[in-house]
């Protein structure tokens, strides 16, 4: 599973760790983020992120 | 400082900053501020929403005793920065039954920033609710309006929204509510502009979810309270809408008078062709003009000279705070001049990442512009207008 990177604050999101805080288990792959899904550290939309 | 009644039990207890002219150390506040904290008496539990900033300590502190609070039960905090949150050490240390109410995460800044321990919290989830007896708080978190633990809460008997920093406007004000709206439409676009802009898209869902509710009265963190909701949910509607304005907004800096003299005969060139221009002098304009501007412009013209082989440091703090800011911009272009070499295009294209524009070609001019530059400026208009009638704004 590929990890993405925050382009506005360069955050990286791991499938293999997911976003606690915002309620994505661990092992979510980007593309299945809901679309509303937000950068935790900037906010910015799921457009903003760029694959690593 | 005099305690202002909103309802029935319900009282601004905060501080009044007359004097206050800069924020974070960047943003210029023309009108003062105010840091509002609002007093909640149920019939069985008392209240306090959000304290204010350290620097009014006494105020707050005054204000309670002044109005007899021998005890208070919770402190809501709606957001850890440090303009509402600074004095909750104090409030709980003179209030040692109160427990500070919060998310999680604004417990963990709080710890943070602050140094509050762990066992003074209660912490909340969205949706819950906490009866004071007759009044029952309702908490909605909000996040990114504008860190991304904030929290407004709903006052569900007396229909009152404490939104934080949402909505709020930096004005320093002896009357409680808004009694003329034409006076806060600026510091209240200022403000969303400064603050707010950013996370346009986050506060589109929150103006959704708030439309369900039943509001009588807006009670923000700064700034006045108003008695019409509608007037200031509609203009966040707008300002937070995709929708776009014909208008050109043009930050320059010129040392010379080249840059100058091209931004004089493109501000003509615009107006020949019905298209608003607003130029914005960077070495004297207060930014806080220039951010208002781009909340709704649908193109934004950076023109600067080269200096030391790059732009003018004055244009590239312009540039970053609106990359930074987040405008809904569509168009983007630059305008400057050279005297023998550079990279300023190269360097000012680098800083705009964030925008989602379509950038039209620069026009560069080495030394004082010429015909040939003048021509590249109508073109540049002409292809800006193009552009505005594709958005069909003109």
């Amino acid at each position: 599973m590929a990890k993405y990177k925050c382009m506005v604050c360069g955050y990286v999101y791991n499938p293999e760790v997911g976003d606690e805080d915002a309620g994505i288990p661990a092992g979510t792959p980007f593309e299945e983020l809901p679309p509303d899904w937000t950068c935790p550290l900037c906010g910015v939309d799921k457009d903003q992120f760029e694959k690593v | 400082m005099a305690i202002r009644e909103l309802k029935k039990e319900i009282y601004e207890v905060g501080a009044l900053d007359w004097d206050r002219r800069l924020f974070d150390e960047l943003i210029p506040l023309p009108d003062g501020t105010s840091y509002n904290s609002y007093l909640i008496k149920g019939s069985e539990k008392t209240a306090l929403i959000d304290a204010v900033d350290f620097t009014k300590k006494n105020v707050l502190i005054n204000n309670l005793k002044n109005l007899g609070i021998d005890r208070i039960d919770y402190v809501i905090s709606h957001h850890a920065e440090q303009d509402h949150s600074g004095e909750i050490p104090e409030v709980i240390k003179q209030f040692p039954e109160a427990k500070v109410v919060t998310n999680s995460k604004c417990k963990e800044f709080l710890k943070d920033h602050l140094l509050i321990p762990e066992d003074r919290f209660i912490t909340i989830n969205d949706r819950d609710t906490l009866t004071l007896g007759d009044k029952t708080l309702e908490f909605i978190f909000a996040p990114w309006v504008h860190w991304p633990e904030t929290i407004l809460t709903y006052l569900r008997e007396d229909r009152i929204l404490f939104p934080c920093d949402l909505f709020g406007s930096h004005i320093a004000s002896s009357e409680l509510f808004v009694s003329n709206e034409g006076d806060v439409y600026k510091p209240a676009k200022r403000y969303y502009a400064e603050i707010m802009m950013p996370f346009r898209n986050h506060i589109q869902k929150h103006l959704e979810r708030l439309s369900s509710y039943d509001i009588e009265l807006i009670a923000p963190s700064h700034g006045q309270v108003y008695t019409r909701p509608e007037f200031i949910m509609d203009l966040y509607k707008e300002w937070v809408s995709d929708e776009v304005r014909n208008e050109v907004v043009l930050p320059y800096v010129s040392m010379h008078g080249s840059v100058q003299k091209m931004v004089d005969y493109f501000i003509e060139a615009l107006m020949k062709r019905g298209v608003e221009v607003k130029p914005f002098n960077l070495s004297k304009t207060d930014i806080g003009e220039l951010a208002m501007a781009l909340v709704d412009t649908a193109t934004l013209v950076v023109a600067t000279p080269t200096v030391l082989t790059g732009p003018h440091p004055v244009a590239v703090y312009g540039t970053y705070l609106a990359n930074a800011l987040r405008p809904k911009v569509r168009v983007l272009s630059i305008i400057g001049s050279y005297g023998w070499g550079g990279r300023m295009v190269e360097q000012l294209s680098g800083m705009i990442g964030n925008l989602k524009v379509e950038v039209l070609e620069p026009v560069i001019a080495k030394g004082y512009p010429k015909e040939g530059d003048f021509k590249a400026l109508d073109r540049l208009a002409e292809d800006i207008l193009n552009k505005h009638k594709e958005f069909k704004i003109i």
